[in-house]
C-alpha cells in the first residue's frame, strides 16, 4: 500500500520541516515582539490565502504526475471576469457565478489536452499561462475595476468569525476536506497510483483519464474561487491581478515532500511548508525585506526542496554501499539483503 | 507517391507549414494596414526580434534535452545591469572586454543551472523557476536603486542599434540584426554536423537510453546550460545597447516569448527534435504577429492571447500530426527499401 | 495669612499658565523642536527610480538636521507587485507601530483600507509626490500645483509645435499613478479652455508602466500607429528617458519632438543629440526633505496638521497648510517651483560629469581652495543658497560633507579637509 510505505519515508521529511517550522517561527518572535500577536497572525495568512487554497489542489496535481502553471492566470481571468461583468452592470451574483464557470472551463479546456490528447501538462498549461492572462488583459486592459459591494469586500477582510476571515476558515474546512480525500479515500489512492506508474493503473482499469480531467476542472474552479476571493481581499482587480503566483504555491507544495515526478507526498507534509513559506514571508516582511528579496527566498527553497531530499538519498545509498563494502564476506542471509538493493539506479538527468 | 515522401523530412515539412503561415500572415497585414511593405516595418521587426532570437538558440540547444530555462529573462536583465554598470564606471573598456563579460557572466549563471540540472538531478522547471526569482533578486540587490542611465554609457554603444552592416536600396540590415542571424545559423550548422548537436537530439529522445548507450550525458547538458546562459549574457548585451536605461525590472517577461519563439518554431517540448531554422521562423511570427497587431491599433492586449493560443496550437500539432508524419515517413522508409530489393533492374 | 496664600496661588497659577499662553499667544509659524525619537518609513512608487532615490537623500538630510534617533527605513514594492507591495508595507508598518508612513502612492483609492487602518492605529500618513483620496491620509505634500502642470505641459507643446499645431500623444507612467492621471486631466482642460491650444491634437494617451522597456516599446507603437505623430509628452521621468532613447535609435529624432517631465541627469545626452527638446521638473531632494520635516512635526505632535498652519521647514523656509484646490476635502502644502530645462539653457544644468573631470585636472599644482572647490563639486547637485543658509561647527560640517561624499560628491582626501576648513570658517 503506498500509503505505508510513504509514511515512514516520508516521516523524516515532516520531521525536518516541523523542525524548520519551529526554527522560523522562534526567530520572527525574536526579530519582532509584534510577531504573535493576534492582528500579525491573521495578516500572516490573509496575505497568501489565495496560494494557500490553490496549493491544496495542486498537491494533488502534481502527485499525480502532472503540473499545472495556468493556475495564477486562471485566478487573474476569473477575478478579471468578475470585475468586468460587474462593471457592465451584470448583478455580483450572477458575476460570481460566471468567474466559477470560466474557472472551471480553463481548467477543463487544459484537462482535456492532458488527459485525453496526451500533451505534456508542462507546455499545455504554459500556454494556458500565457493564454489565460492575454484574456484577463483583453478584458481589463489597462484599467482597475472597484467599488464591488459591501458584502462582497467584507468576505475579504479580517474579522469575520472572529479574528478570523472567511479565507482562513475557508481554508481550514478544504484542508480537512483534501486531507480526507487523499489520504483516506479511494480516489485519494488512485491519484497516487496513476502518477506512480500511468499505464499499469491504466491497466489495473483506473480511469485515468477521468481521474486527471476531475483534477484539473477542480484545479480550475478553486483557481475561479481564489480569484474571487482576491478580488475581495485588495477590493479592486487589475489585469496582473495574481500575477507570479505560481511560483509560492509549486513551493509550498514541492517543499511539503511532494515528488515532481508524483506518486509520493501527505498532506500533512503540505500543510508544514505552507506554514514555512507564511511565517518566513511575514518574519522578512517585518524585518522590512523587500518584495523581491523574499520572492528569491522563496525560489532558493524551492531549489533546496528537492536538492536535499536528492542530496539525502545520495548520502544514505553512499553510505549504504559503504557499509556493504564493509562486512565480512562469508555471512550469507543478511549480507545478501544489503548487497542487493545496490541496483543500478539511472539517475534521471533530463526529465522535465 | 513513396519518394515524394521521402523528399522532405518531417522538420522540414515543419518549417515549410511555419514559412507559408509567415507569408500568408504578412499578405493579411499588408492588406489592412497601409505602408506595410516599407523599410521601417522591416526594421522595426528585426530589431524587437534580434535579442529574442540570440537567447531562444541558447533555450532550443536546452528544450532539445528535454529540459526548460526560465530563467533566461533573469539572466539578460542581470547581464544587462552589470554589463552597464562595470562600462559606465570605465568608458574606456573595450567592446571585446564587455562582451566578453557580459557573455562570462551568463555563462556562469547558466553553470548554476546545469550543475543543478545535470549533477543535483533536479528537474530543470523546479531549478530555473527557482533561478528566475533568484537572478531577478540579485540583479535588485545588486543594483539596489541606481538605475544605468544613458548618459554615462560610451557613445559607441549607445549608437549601436543604429549602426548598418550593409545597405541594399532602402533597407538597412543592421549590425546587432546581422549578428542574431549569424548565431543561428552558426548554431544550426552545430547542431547538424558536430557530434555534440547528435548528443542534444539523442538526450532529449531518451535520456536513459541515451545514458546506457555512454554518452556523456551530463556534460552535454551542462554544457547546453551554460551555452545558453552565455547567449543569455550576449542578449543581455543587446539590451543594454538597445534601451540604455537598466533598471531592476529589466527584461521581465522575455522568457515566455523565447519560450513562444521555440515551441512555435517547432522545437518538441519533450526535447528530441526541432532545428534552429525552425525556431527563427517561430521568433519571426511573433515578432510580426506582435508588430502588426500595434501597427492595426488593436488593442495590443489581444498579443498575449494570441501567443498563448500559439503555443498551444504548436504543442498540439507538435503531438498529434508529428508523429503521424513520422510514421509515414517511417514506414515509406520500409516501402522503398522492399521495392528496391524486390525490383533491382528497374533502376 | 489668607492674602499670602491668595497671591502664592495666583503666582503658581500664573506660572503654570505662562506656557500655555505664550503658545496660544504665539501666532508665528512652528519651529521643528529636534531631538523626538521618531520612527518613519519613506514609501516611494519604486525604490529603484532615481527620483526617489533623490527624495530619500532629501529625507536623509533633514533625518540628521533633526537629529532623530529613530529609524528612518527606505523601502518600496517591486514594480510588477506595485499596489498590493505598498498595501504589505504599510500593514506590517502598521504592525510594527512605526510613527509615520511618508507614501508616494501607486494608485488613488486601494491603497485607502490599509492607510485607514494605520491612522487608526495612531500612525501619521502623509503622502507625496502621489496622493491617495483625501480621507485616506493626513495630509499631501505636493511638488508643484496639479492643474499648474497641466498647464506648463500644454505650454511646452505649444512651444514646440508652433502655430500649425499638430498631433501629439501622452505616454504615461501606469494607468492608476494619481499625480499623473491628474496632470493628465489637467492639461486637457488647459487645451480645452484657450483658444491658443487649438491646433494642438491630442490623438492617444499611452502607458509604460514606468519600466523602461515597456515605455520605449510604447513609444515606438505611438510612431508607428500614428504616421503624422509630431510630438510625444511624457509626464514620467522613466517614460521620456525611454522614449529619447526609442527615438534616437530609430533616427526619429527631430522628426519627432519629445518633451514631458524628465531628470537632468538622465536627459543630458538625449538634448545634446537633439532627441528631446524641452521638459521640466522640481527638486526631489527638496520633496523628500520637505516631506521629511512636515511628518516629524506631525507625528510629534507640533503642528496638527489643520488647515492655516504654518511652521518653518528647515532650510527650505517657512510653508503654511492650505485646502488642496484640486481634490475636494483635501489638505496639502504646496512646495513648488518648477524648472524648465531646454537646449538654450543647457549649460546651467548639464555637464555634471565633464566638470568633475576638468576639475580634477586642475587640482595638480594649484593650492586647494575650499571656495572655489564647493563652487565645482557641491553645485553639482544643488545650488549654493543651501550651503550658505546653514551654520555649523566642525563636527557637524565633518558630518555633512562625508555625508555629501557618500551621495557622490567628488572630493579627495585632501580636497574634503580644504572644504571642512573653508565651511567651519565662514559658516
Amino acid at each position: 500500500m503506498p500509503r505505508l510505505r510513504d509514511w515512514r519515508e516520508l516521516l523524516r521529511w515532516e520531521t525536518l520541516l516541523a523542525v524548520i517550522l519551529l526554527l522560523v517561527i522562534a526567530v520572527n518572535i525574536q526579530m519582532s515582539p509584534h510577531f504573535l500577536g493576534t492582528r500579525n497572525l491573521v495578516n500572516l495568512f490573509q496575505l497568501s490565502i489565495e496560494k494557500i487554497i490553490v496549493a491544496l489542489i495542486m498537491t494533488f496535481i502534481i502527485i499525480n504526475g502532472e503540473i499545472d502553471l495556468s493556475v495564477a492566470s486562471v485566478m487573474g481571468l476569473s477575478a478579471c471576469l468578475f470585475a468586468w461583468l460587474y462593471e457592465q452592470g451584470t448583478p455580483a451574483e450572477v458575476a460570481i457565478l460566471a468567474a466559477l464557470a470560466a474557472g472551471m472551463l480553463c481548467g477543463a479546456f487544459m484537462g482535456f489536452w492532458i488527459a485525453y490528447a496526451n500533451l505534456p501538462s508542462l507546455a499545455v498549461t504554459l500556454a494556458g499561462l500565457i493564454l489565460y492572462r492575454g484574456m484577463a488583459r483583453i478584458l481589463l486592459e489597462d484599467r482597475s475595476v472597484g467599488q464591488f459591494p459591501h458584502w462582497f469586500t467584507r468576505l475579504g477582510q479580517t474579522d469575520q468569525f472572529g479574528p478570523l476571515s472567511f479565507g482562513i476558515v475557508l481554508f481550514v474546512v478544504l484542508f480537512v476536506v483534501a486531507l480526507i480525500a487523499l489520504h483516506f479515500s479511494a480516489f485519494g489512492r488512485h491519484v497516487y497510483v496513476i502518477g506512480n506508474n500511468r499505464s499499469a493503473a491504466r491497466y489495473a482499469g483506473l480511469k485515468v483519464r477521468r481521474t486527471k480531467m476531475a483534477l484539473f476542472v477542480l484545479s480550475g474552479l478553486i483557481a475561479g474561487l481564489c480569484g474571487l476571493l482576491l478580488a475581495a481581499r485588495l477590493g479592486t482587480v487589475r489585469a496582473n491581478a495574481a500575477e507570479e503566483f505560481e511560483l509560492d504555491i509549486i513551493t509550498m507544495v514541492l517543499l511539503g515532500g511532494v515528488s515532481i515526478f508524483g506518486g509520493t507526498g501527505t498532506m500533512i507534509g503540505v500543510g508544514l511548508s505552507i506554514l514555512v513559506v507564511l511565517n518566513l514571508r511575514n518574519g522578512m516582511s517585518l524585518a522590512h525585506y523587500s518584495g523581491n528579496i523574499q520572492t528569491s527566498v522563496v525560489g532558493a527553497l524551492l531549489i533546496a526542496s528537492v536538492l536535499l531530499p536528492n542530496l539525502l538519498r545520495d548520502a544514505r545509498q553512499m553510505w549504504l554501499r559503504r557499509g556493504a563494502r564493509r562486512r565480512p564476506r562469508p555471512v550469507a542471509g543478511g549480507q545478501e539483503e544489503e548487497e542487493s538493493r545496490q541496483t543500478v539506479d539511472p539517475k534521471p538527468i533530463a526529465r522535465s | 507517391m513513396t519518394s515524394i515522401r521521402r523528399i522532405l523530412r518531417p522538420e522540414q515539412i515543419r518549417e515549410l507549414s511555419l514559412l507559408l503561415i509567415i507569408v500568408g500572415v504578412v499578405l493579411f497585414f499588408g492588406s489592412q494596414i497601409d505602408n506595410y511593405y516599407t523599410p521601417r516595418t522591416f526594421q522595426r521587426i528585426s530589431s524587437s526580434v534580434m535579442i529574442i532570437m540570440v537567447v531562444a538558440v541558447g533555450e532550443t540547444l536546452v528544450v532539445l534535452t528535454r529540459n526548460i530555462d526560465l530563467s533566461v529573462s533573469s539572466i539578460v536583465g542581470l547581464t544587462a545591469y552589470v554589463a552597464g554598470q562595470q562600462i559606465s564606471q570605465n568608458n574606456d573598456m573595450s567592446p571585446a572586454t564587455l562582451i566578453a563579460l557580459a557573455l562570462g557572466l551568463g555563462a556562469a549563471l547558466g553553470l548554476i543551472n546545469g550543475l543543478l540540472v545535470a549533477y543535483g538531478n533536479i528537474p530543470a522547471i523546479v531549478v530555473t523557476l527557482g533561478t528566475l526569482a533568484i537572478y531577478r533578486g540579485v540583479l535588485v540587490q545588486y543594483g539596489g536603486s541606481k538605475n544605468i542611465l544613458v548618459r554615462d554609457l560610451p557613445d559607441w554603444l549607445v549608437d549601436l542599434p543604429r549602426v548598418n552592416l550593409f545597405t541594399i536600396g532602402e533597407f538597412e540590415i543592421r549590425l546587432l540584426f546581422a549578428v542574431a542571424l549569424a548565431i543561428v545559423i552558426v548554431f544550426q550548422l552545430v547542431l547538424v554536423y558536430l557530434a555534440y548537436g547528435r548528443r542534444l537530439y539523442a538526450i532529449g529522445s531518451n535520456p536513459d537510453a541515451a545514458q546506457m548507450a555512454g554518452l556523456p550525458t551530463r556534460r552535454t547538458v551542462l554544457l547546453a546550460f551554460v551555452l545558453c546562459g552565455a547567449l543569455s549574457g550576449l542578449g543581455g548585451f543587446m539590451y543594454l545597447a538597445r534601451i540604455g536605461t537598466i533598471s531592476s525590472n529589466a527584461a521581465q517577461g522575455l522568457h515566455m516569448q523565447v519560450i513562444a519563439a521555440v515551441v512555435v518554431g517547432g522545437v518538441n517540448i519533450f526535447g528530441g527534435s526541432g532545428t534552429m531554422i525552425g525556431m527563427m521562423l517561430g521568433a519571426v511570427l511573433m515578432g510580426i504577429l506582435e508588430q502588426s497587431l500595434i501597427r492595426m491599433q488593436i488593442n495590443e492586449f489581444w498579443k498575449d492571447a494570441f501567443f498563448g493560443l500559439f503555443i498551444l496550437l504548436a504543442v498540439a500539432t507538435d503531438a498529434l500530426l508529428m508523429n503521424r508524419v513520422r510514421d509515414l515517413w517511417a514506414r515509406s522508409a520500409a516501402q522503398l527499401h522492399l521495392a528496391r530489393r524486390t525490383a533491382p533492374q528497374k533502376e | 495669612m489668607g492674602t499670602k496664600k491668595v497671591l502664592t496661588s495666583l503666582v503658581l497659577i500664573a506660572l503654570l499658565l505662562a506656557p500655555a499662553l505664550s503658545v496660544m499667544a504665539q501666532d508665528g509659524p512652528v519651529e521643528a523642536e529636534p531631538g523626538h525619537e521618531l520612527n518613519m518609513i519613506l514609501l516611494p512608487k519604486d525604490p529603484g527610480n532615481p527620483v526617489f532615490v533623490e527624495a530619500h537623500e532629501g529625507a536623509m538630510e533633514a533625518h540628521e538636521e533633526l537629529q532623530n534617533p529613530g529609524e528612518l527605513i527606505f523601502t518600496g514594492p517591486s514594480p510588477e507587485n506595485a499596489i498590493p507591495g505598498q498595501i504589505e508595507i504599510i500593514t506590517s508598518g502598521t504592525t510594527e507601530g512605526v510613527d509615520a508612513i511618508m507614501i508616494s502612492a501607486n494608485a488613488y483609492e486601494e491603497l485607502v483600507p490599509a492607510t485607514t487602518a494605520a491612522r487608526e492605529a495612531g500612525i501619521t500618513i502623509v503622502t507625496w509626490d502621489s496622493p491617495v483620496l483625501p480621507e485616506g491620509e493626513d495630509l499631501f505634500i505636493a511638488q508643484v500645483d496639479f492643474s499648474e502642470t497641466g498647464v506648463v505641459m500644454a505650454d511646452m507643446a505649444l512651444n514646440l509645435l508652433g502655430e500649425e499645431g499638430g498631433q501629439f500623444a501622452i505616454l504615461s507612467a501606469t494607468p492608476d499613478a494619481s499625480n499623473q492621471n491628474a496632470w493628465i486631466e489637467a492639461m486637457q482642460e488647459a487645451l480645452a479652455s484657450d483658444e491658443k491650444y487649438a491646433n494642438l491634437e491630442l490623438v492617444d494617451i499611452v502607458y509604460g508602466n514606468d519600466v523602461p522597456e515597456d515605455s520605449y516599446n510604447q513609444a515606438l507603437g505611438l510612431v508607428d500607429s500614428h504616421p503624422d505623430l509630431r510630438l510625444i509628452m511624457a509626464p514620467t521621468t522613466v517614460g521620456i528617458a525611454a522614449a529619447a532613447k526609442a527615438l534616437q535609435d530609430e533616427g526619429l529624432c527631430g522628426e519627432v519632438l519629445l518633451s514631458g517631465l524628465g531628470l537632468p541627469s538622465e536627459m543630458e545626452s538625449f538634448v545634446e543629440a537633439g532627441c528631446a527638446q524641452e521638459f521640466a521638473l522640481w527638486s526631489f531632494h527638496d520633496l523628500g526633505y520637505l516631506t521629511y520635516y512636515v511628518s516629524y512635526l506631525l507625528a510629534s505632535g507640533q503642528i496638527t496638521g489643520e488647515v492655516g498652519e504654518s511652521f518653518v521647514a528647515g532650510r527650505m523656509g517657512e510653508y503654511t497648510i492650505e485646502e488642496d484646490p484640486n481634490r475636494e476635502g483635501g489638505k496639502r502644502v504646496l512646495m513648488g517651483p518648477f524648472s524648465l530645462y531646454n537646449a538654450d539653457n543647457f549649460d546651467e544644468w548639464a555637464g555634471g560629469a565633464e566638470e568633475e573631470e576638468a576639475a580634477e585636472g586642475e587640482d595638480e599644482g594649484v593650492a586647494l581652495d575650499g571656495d572655489a572647490l564647493i563652487n565645482e563639486r557641491c553645485t553639482v547637485c544643488h545650488t549654493r543658497d543651501r550651503i550658505d543658509a546653514q551654520d555649523k561647527d566642525e563636527a557637524g560640517w565633518t558630518a555633512t560633507v562625508d555625508m555629501m561624499i557618500s551621495f557622490g560628491a567628488q572630493l579627495n582626501e585632501e580636497e574634503r579637509a580644504a572644504v571642512i576648513q573653508y565651511l567651519v570658517e565662514t559658516h
